[in-house]
């Protein structure tokens, strides 16, 4: 049989949705065009050249190493590209996607990439081309959700912040806005700049669906120790404790 | 059993559960003042700049944040702040629940409301660093201490003493 790794313990929905991320078999809910993810990050204008800081490795002749040989190169690295970045901030009122779990999708399913996570925002570095298909794949995903979730490479705050009248994350420097029909539009890249044209990201989840697809444990929705009266802590608890317990008395090294 | 004198000034702190467009914020404010009793009123919240303090994009204008002019009571002035949090003085505690029942017509969700101390009463010495001797003590607990001066807008319908400044 073959071995499919268990990524999060707990039977309830943010553990299941914890392991979904996890694993990367995530539910696809939008298609947005290429350019305009490429327009949105901002490092280059869409269709343009891609920056390199070395020349492809083809043409490099690299070193005779076993592990160059055995780890075939990302198609960023293979062509030279520079190192960028895409940032984003998730709304504590149940985004989809918290920063933490941002960082373990990309560690395990991103191949050559660097996960950052802070207080309120998570940043995952690679080289230009595969954070480009990175980031695409972040925002037609159920890891997203357009109002509760948006790309911010400064001024990132909005994660511990109550939400605005409409629903969205508040954001100081309103990159995206709510439009009247009802459709989230991103008007601005990471870094505030104006884009040329507003870029349609769909329509935002209702609170309910929202709630469904959360991996934030939040005591007005999926408490992570259980309900109050509950019997049972739920198996994420117990595994937090049981981790815990190995790290403080042993230093994780339980001989 | 001391008895509280029911003509002492009361000071009241609104927390909305979302923060409020300022159209919203311009309903509310207009409510809380058609109920009378006000002393004095604080609005607080996030700034709003009105350019990219930094970053690559730094100096970039934001639009969005620019003339967000509302009318309160007659005086129009512009907000620099997303509307958060509201902190108020009024004269007595009879006027409590004409402001709770404002709050309840105007907000579309959910909201805090409570009563408590949220103005200071003796100049600290960030007070004095900003304004020098303090002659009038309305202003007292109105600004953020670390709120730079020309984010400052203080409007009354009397003369406010400090420094040489008056309704901003």
């Amino acid at each position: 049989m073959a071995y499919t790794p268990q990524y999060y313990p707990g039977s309830a929905s943010v553990g299941i949705n914890r392991r979904k991320h996890m694993s990367g078999n995530l539910e696809k809910l939008r298609d947005i065009a290429e350019a305009d993810v490429v327009a949105i990050m901002g490092h280059r204008a869409p269709g343009a050249d891609y920056s390199s800081t070395h020349p492809p490795l083809k043409e490099m002749g690299e070193p005779d190493c076993p592990i160059r040989q055995i780890v075939a190169p990302t198609p960023g690295a293979a062509a030279g590209d520079r190192v960028r970045y895409s940032q984003w901030t998730d709304s504590m009122y149940f985004a989809p996607s918290i920063p933490y779990f941002r960082s373990y999708w990309g560690a395990i399913n991103c191949k050559g990439c660097d996960p950052g996570t802070l207080s309120g925002r998570q940043i995952i570095e690679a080289r230009e081309r595969d954070i480009e298909a990175y980031t695409k794949k972040q925002y037609d995903s159920e890891m997203t959700d357009v109002a509760l979730c948006s790309m911010r490479g400064c001024t990132v705050h909005g994660h511990s912040l109550r939400l605005e009248e409409n629903g969205m994350q508040f954001d100081m420097l309103a990159r995206t806005e709510l439009g009247k029909d009802g459709n989230v539009y991103g008007i601005k890249d990471q870094v505030g700049i104006p884009l040329d044209k507003k870029i349609n990201l769909g329509k935002p989840m209702s609170e309910a669906e929202a709630k469904k697809r959360t991996t934030i444990f939040r005591f007005d929705g999926v408490p992570m120790g259980g309900k109050i009266g509950a019997r049972k802590y739920d198996e994420a608890v117990e595994a937090l404790h049981h981790m815990w317990e190995l790290r403080s008395k042993w230093g994780y090294r339980p001989e | 059993m001391v008895t509280e004198s029911d003509t002492e000034s009361i000071q009241v702190e609104i927390v909305p559960s979302r923060y409020l467009m300022p159209a919203t914020a311009q309903v509310l404010l207009n409510e809380i003042y058609k109920n009378g009793g006000i002393i004095r009123i604080m609005i607080q919240g996030p700034n709003l700049p009105r350019s990219v303090p930094y970053g690559p994009g730094r100096g970039a204008p934001i639009e969005e944040n620019r003339d967000l002019l509302i009318e309160v009571g007659g005086q129009a002035f512009e907000l620099s702040v997303k509307v958060g949090r509201i902190r108020l003085e009024m004269e007595s505690e009879k006027y409590f629940n004409g402001l709770k029942a404002a709050c309840e017509r105007v907000l579309p969700f959910s909201f805090n409301i409570k009563r408590g101390k949220f103005f200071h009463t003796r100049p600290t010495l960030t007070d004095y660093a900003k304004f020098g001797k303090v002659e009038d003590t309305r202003i007292l607990g109105l600004i953020d201490p670390k709120a730079k001066r020309d984010k400052l807008a203080i409007l009354s319908e009397e003369k406010v003493t400090f420094d040489d400044k008056e309704e901003r």
